[in-house]
């Protein structure tokens, strides 16, 4: 590797390939920024990867998460250094020398194909990993792994010069040594994620010990279709497929014991009804599955609904309990849970087939060398220390944090913190060159049109990857017979460089004006062979890639014969759809780079600032007439910062910054454009007078409400309160609270109810919060907390401890019966059942505290949905673009979302979003002009009859009837997925790059011996 | 007689099910070489028309794989899709052609070994079916002529 000390000080340094790292580094590759991303594995990916289908959609992963890796590995911005780990640091923000020390992978990056000879004569020598057991059939991580290269384990490795001849690309590279280089990176990104609990140290589990007891991740890697029996689900001791499952959660996690931890995990509640989901589903009432948990902890964005639907709709049997113990049965098949309830005394054992143990995420102990490396604070759990209100900031400047070692989260959380730290790292960074740039360098395009098509093919053997399975010099042969070819060769690697000049050479002396590609999957190498197509003069649509290596060479490769014959097909078909193609120009705009933020809370003004501070104009426009929204009236947040100081400097800021333009009273009530070109246009108060805004990028900041449900007396009795009423009354009046005996609380008001089904996700902190206060001025007072689950998930929990450590009562209620509330004089009767003593109770209370929650605001966002054209959710908050992968995005391009307009959240988990969409943003402007691409649908006017049927048609409502009266589809809002052409009954419109032609001519290739 | 070895054709979604395949041909799952697949964007580009010019140009049988219900890419082409296909079944059944020669599929980017036991079975079944008779009556008609050029 060779050393880059003279680099100039763009780079941004990611610490970690999971998918927060891949994101932070996709997102600052987007803005020009140039990445050096490292990860101590020989793969990128993480964690995610060996998953086998994410909540709530159940997708499958790979398919949500290859596209990114391969374009991360495609992307000009990214440096990748797999194997790679940081051990110095010096200087400081702006300016770091850091020193990175590579494991040797004893194989030629640039060479390897990931053929798996290797590992298919020298299994012993190639690297597992942790997740995939030995079983696997691939020892990539995963099929679409990034590098898509093997790395050998020369320690293990009895016969070296055997290995190294069974390569057949000549990749292995034995005398490979350790490398270290210091390269000067202007800000740290840390991104590297925690271990899952390794439950083997439970030995009332006995995980380790009995082959049916798994973890979660263990069970994913079963279920999963790459895992080691290839989706079958089976019991590991016998193979024998289970009838009955059961999940036990908190493994490790929410405990006092030895080897527990204190905090809750986030995640285990969610992935355990994901995987007896997605079990049932598979089986249905053929497999039995039970979770035994202590509080149900779905909190997230429409988690809630997912849960009830594993109940309800899958029937997932629920117990809530602690269980004592596994124990197997004579046999060993089988294992016996032995745990008590609330409603039964004494110990119910009952058998399961196979157990998943729950676990959740622990901080790696390279990570506490790393931090001291990098000089960043820890907190209690040894998890990197955020900000507060800074969430992604880390006690060192310049060094910022994002995903699970910040805390425990899901994906799109970690995806959001990717974002926000994105954003801030890039503060640090000089400008880097822009993509418009290296668009020059290419020579101009040929024009072809009227030409006859000239087409010539490239067959890769691929080492012995196409060529082992099938004839390639026969092949060849048939393709020179195909019509208007006019040259065939071989290409050996065709992706190799020597094979791209080769091509180009032929392209210019041959006078090619279309070229056939008989390689692997489009998926991986279009672009590649599109991008030399351009070097070349020709425009890079005029390619078509026969895939016969993963869908030919790969399948059949036992039958030479039927390799070849498919083989010659395929390219026959691509041959035929070649020549009916096209150049096709990609649709272009000059992008305007002001921003428009709706909403003037603390999620809208983060958002502007971090945009402004950039250098972005902003138009901060809030329809109240102050600055601040809900958060203004919040006194303290569960740490016990002065949150009303923290907004009252916020609203400061952004109204003395140059770049921001704050308009109040201001009412949005038209909108047109697309991204890099909107105009939207406001009434504004008082006099109500028109005003149009040009902008990029629009951010969708509308928060929510505080909901008042008229229930339990609330607004009738002075002795009912809310959550957010107690917070300030305990700062304005604490002497009167401070004479208080008796405080109730009742949490999930007005949420969790067939009204306001979702959960509300910050009341649980906002009770413990206030009860540590009420303590706090009186620790005599009585205070008790009827609940339904407590959800303080990740550190929350150990205020939830220390409640309980002060003697606050926490009694469970059911949905179904819930409390009941009498007025008393000044003061109220709270009525309960209480589970554990059996018996109904009654409390007489100073004060009811409601937890009342957060309610969406539906009517604005219903309004701004419709003027806007964005998606909500059933509850009226909006939709991002994707739960996991674009959390922020909206499906309107050029829209984001950020705050409790997205789903209710903390003051904190708001500002991470808000300073997310900055680093979206900064993505979407730094270019300066937006390629649309070429792949829209287009419609011929004199074809279209205005039947209305595309207009119906597209899911995107794309399609208009324009004054002249056909359909007009806009190139700039068409996402490309031709169901209007396929549905147009007058084949008005065709879709470019899939128009009919080329289709018909495929088909007709393929079918031309038969007809 | 030999064994009839039909011609299929898979119009596969790009963001799904020729994934899958990819990822059949990456596990080595071996399928049959009957299948050819064709790229589109989405299972919802798959036009009436392209399905009835395959069986016209005298493919066996046809399959439109999309992605899993509710995971299009595309939000519904999927569902539109598997209406179209239903649709043209029926117009198939009235010229006397079995409707079975065409079906609708589903399945993730991650399903490679449902790609290769869908194009297992749904080869079997052509098999069953015999030779398209749409194909076997214009061999018929074609039979004293040189043989069509198509291009």
């Amino acid at each position: 590797m060779t050393d880059h000390t003279n680099d100039a000080q763009t780079t941004v340094l990611v610490i970690g390939g999971g998918v927060g790292g891949i994101k932070a580094a996709m997102d600052l590759s987007e803005a020009q920024k140039d990445v050096l991303l490292v990860d101590k594995a020989a793969a990128i990916g993480g964690l995610m990867t060996q998953l086998d289908r994410t909540f709530p959609t159940n997708n499958c992963d790979l398919c949500t998460i290859s596209p990114h890796l391969s374009a991360g590995a495609r992307q000009q911005h990214i440096d990748l250094m797999p194997l790679t780990q940081v051990t110095a640091v010096t200087g400081e923000a702006g300016d770091f020398t850091v020193t990175l020390t590579s494991t040797p992978r004893y194989i030629d990056l640039e060479k390897c194909t990931a053929c798996g000879e290797c590992h298919k004569k020298y299994p012993e020598c190639v690297r597992f990993y942790p997740g995939l057991d030995h079983r696997a059939p691939t020892c990539m991580r995963y099929p679409q792994a990034t590098p898509q290269a093997f790395s050998i384990d020369m320690a293990a490795c009895k016969d070296v010069n055997g290995l190294v001849n069974v390569c057949p690309a000549n990749a292995i590279v034995v005398d490979d040594q350790e490398k270290v280089a210091t390269r000067r990176v202007s800000s740290i990104i840390l991104a590297v994620g925690a271990d899952l609990f390794d439950p083997d140290k439970l030995d009332h589990f006995g995980h380790g010990r009995y082959p049916n007891v798994v973890t979660g991740l263990e069970y994913e890697r079963i279920m999963s279709a790459s895992g080691p029996t290839l989706g079958e689900l089976v019991r590991p001791s016998d193979g024998v497929p289970p009838k009955r499952v059961a999940w036990i959660q908190c493994a490790g996690s929410r405990g006092i014991n030895r080897e527990d931890v204190s905090y809750c995990s986030s995640v285990c509640c969610m992935y355990a009804l994901k995987e007896a989901i997605v079990t049932k589903e598979r089986f249905q009432d053929d497999i039995e599955t039970t979770i035994f948990y202590m509080d149900m902890r779905t909190f997230g964005k429409d988690y809630e609904g997912y849960y009830q639907r594993a109940k309800d709709q899958y029937g997932v049997r629920m117990v809530r309990c602690r269980p004592h113990s596994i124990v197997p049965d004579s046999t060993g098949q089988q294992l016996h849970i032995a745990y008590a309830t609330d409603e039964n005394s004494g110990m119910t054992t009952e058998l399961f087939d196979m157990v998943v143990l729950s676990t959740g995420f622990r901080p790696s102990s390279h990570t506490t060398r790393l931090a001291e490396i990098l000089g960043v604070e820890l907190n209690a759990h040894q998890f990197v220390r955020g900000g507060n209100f800074e969430p992604v900031v880390t006690s060192r400047p310049g060094i910022y944090v994002c995903g699970v070692i910040e805390g425990p989260k899901d994906i799109p959380e970690t995806m959001v913190q990717a974002s926000a730290a994105a954003c801030m790292a890039a503060r640090h960074t000089g400008h880097a060159g822009s993509a418009a740039e290296v668009e020059s360098e290419y020579p101009p395009e040929r024009d072809v049109i009227g030409e006859t098509p000239r087409i010539g093919v490239f067959v890769c053997d691929c080492g012995q990857n196409i060529g082992g399975a099938m004839d390639v010099d026969a092949v060849v042969q048939e393709a020179a017979k195909y019509p208007h070819v006019v040259h065939v060769e071989m290409a050996g690697h065709g992706c190799g460089q020597e094979a791209l000049d080769r091509m180009r050479q032929m392209i210019q002396e041959k006078n090619l004006n279309r070229v056939v590609v008989g390689a692997c999957s489009p998926r991986t190498h279009e672009g590649l062979f599109q991008e030399n197509l351009r070097k070349a003069g020709l425009n890079k649509y005029l390619l078509d890639i026969a895939n016969i290596r993963d869908q030919n060479a790969w399948v059949h490769g036992g039958a030479r014969e039927l390799a070849t014959a498919k083989a010659k097909k395929l390219i026959r078909m691509a041959v035929g759809g070649v020549a009916q193609a096209g150049p096709l120009r990609e649709h272009r705009l000059p992008i305007n780079k002001d921003v428009l933020v709706i909403g003037g809370g603390v999620s809208g003004m983060s958002s502007a600032l971090a945009l402004g501070d950039q250098g972005y104009k902003v138009v901060l426009a809030e329809r109240t007439g102050r600055l601040g929204g809900l958060a203004a009236i919040i006194r303290r947040n569960l740490e016990g910062d002065d949150v009303r100081a923290y907004v009252a400097q916020l609203v400061e800021k952004v109204q003395a910054h140059d770049q921001i333009e704050v308009i109040t009273n201001a009412i949005v009530v038209d909108h047109s454009g697309m991204p890099g070109k909107f105009q939207t246009g406001f009434q504004i108060g008082p006099r109500m007078y028109y005003r149009q805004i040009e902008h990029g990028a629009t951010v969708m900041a509308t928060g929510a409400l505080a909901h008042r449900p008229d229930q339990y007396l609330l607004g009738r009795h002075k002795a009912v309160m809310t959550q957010l009423d107690l917070d300030d009354l305990l700062e304005t009046q604490p002497e009167q609270v401070s004479n208080w005996e008796c405080m109730v609380m009742v949490q999930c008001v007005g949420s969790r109810t067939a009204d306001n089904p979702n959960c509300s996700r910050i009341c649980c902190q906002s009770a413990i919060k206030n009860a540590l206060r009420l303590t706090d001025l009186n620790p005599d007072m009585r205070v008790f907390i009827l609940y339904r689950d407590m959800r303080t998930y990740g550190f929350s929990e150990d205020a939830y401890i220390e409640a309980r450590r002060r003697g606050v009562i926490f009694v469970r209620y059911q949905a179904d019966i819930p409390p009941r509330v009498t007025a008393d004089g000044d003061r109220v009767t709270v009525h309960f059942h209480d589970p554990i003593l059996g018996r109904d109770m009654e409390v007489t209370a100073d004060c009811l505290g409601l937890s009342t929650g957060l309610l969406a605001d539906d009517e604005t966002t219903e309004d701004l949905a419709a003027i806007f054209h964005l998606n909500r959710t059933e509850d009226g908050h909006f939709l991002e673009d994707h739960v996991k992968l674009k959390p922020l995005d909206m499906s309107v391009p050029g829209f984001f979302v950020a705050g409790t307009a997205h789903s209710p959240r903390t003051i904190r988990e708001s500002i991470a979003q808000a300073q997310g969409v900055a680093g979206r943003i900064q993505g979407l402007l730094a270019q300066d002009v937006i390629n649309l691409g070429a792949v829209v649908a287009r419609v011929d006017r004199d074809k279209c009859a205005t039947c209305l049927v595309c207009v119906r048609a597209c899911p995107y409502h794309v399609p208009f009837i324009n004054e002249d009266r056909y359909s007009e589809i806009d190139p700039a809002k068409c996402h490309g997925c031709g169901i209007c052409a396929a549905e147009c009954p007058a084949k008005a419109i065709q879709l470019s790059c899939f128009e009919d032609a080329p289709i018909m001519a495929k088909l007709e290739g393929l079918l031309e011996r038969i007809a | 007689m030999e064994t009839f070895e039909p011609v299929i054709v898979a119009f596969c979604c790009h963001y799904c099910a020729y994934t899958a395949a990819d990822m059949a041909g990456t596990m080595r799952l071996d399928y049959p070489a009957n299948v050819k697949i064709v790229r589109v964007p989405c299972s919802g580009k798959v036009d009436p028309i392209h399905m009835m010019k395959a069986l016209e140009l005298g493919a066996d049988g046809v399959l439109v794989a999309g992605c899993l219900e509710g995971d299009c890419h595309f939000k519904t082409g999927n569902v539109k899709a598997a209406r179209r296909v239903t649709y043209v079944q029926t117009q198939l059944e009235e010229i006397g052609v079995e409707p079975q020669r065409l079906a609708m599929v589903t399945m993730s980017a991650g399903m490679g070994t449902r790609f290769a036991a869908i194009a297992n079975e749904f080869t079997e079944q052509i098999r069953k079916l015999g030779p398209n008779p749409v194909a076997a009556a214009r061999k018929a008609q074609a039979a004293p002529a040189p043989v069509a050029q198509v291009n």
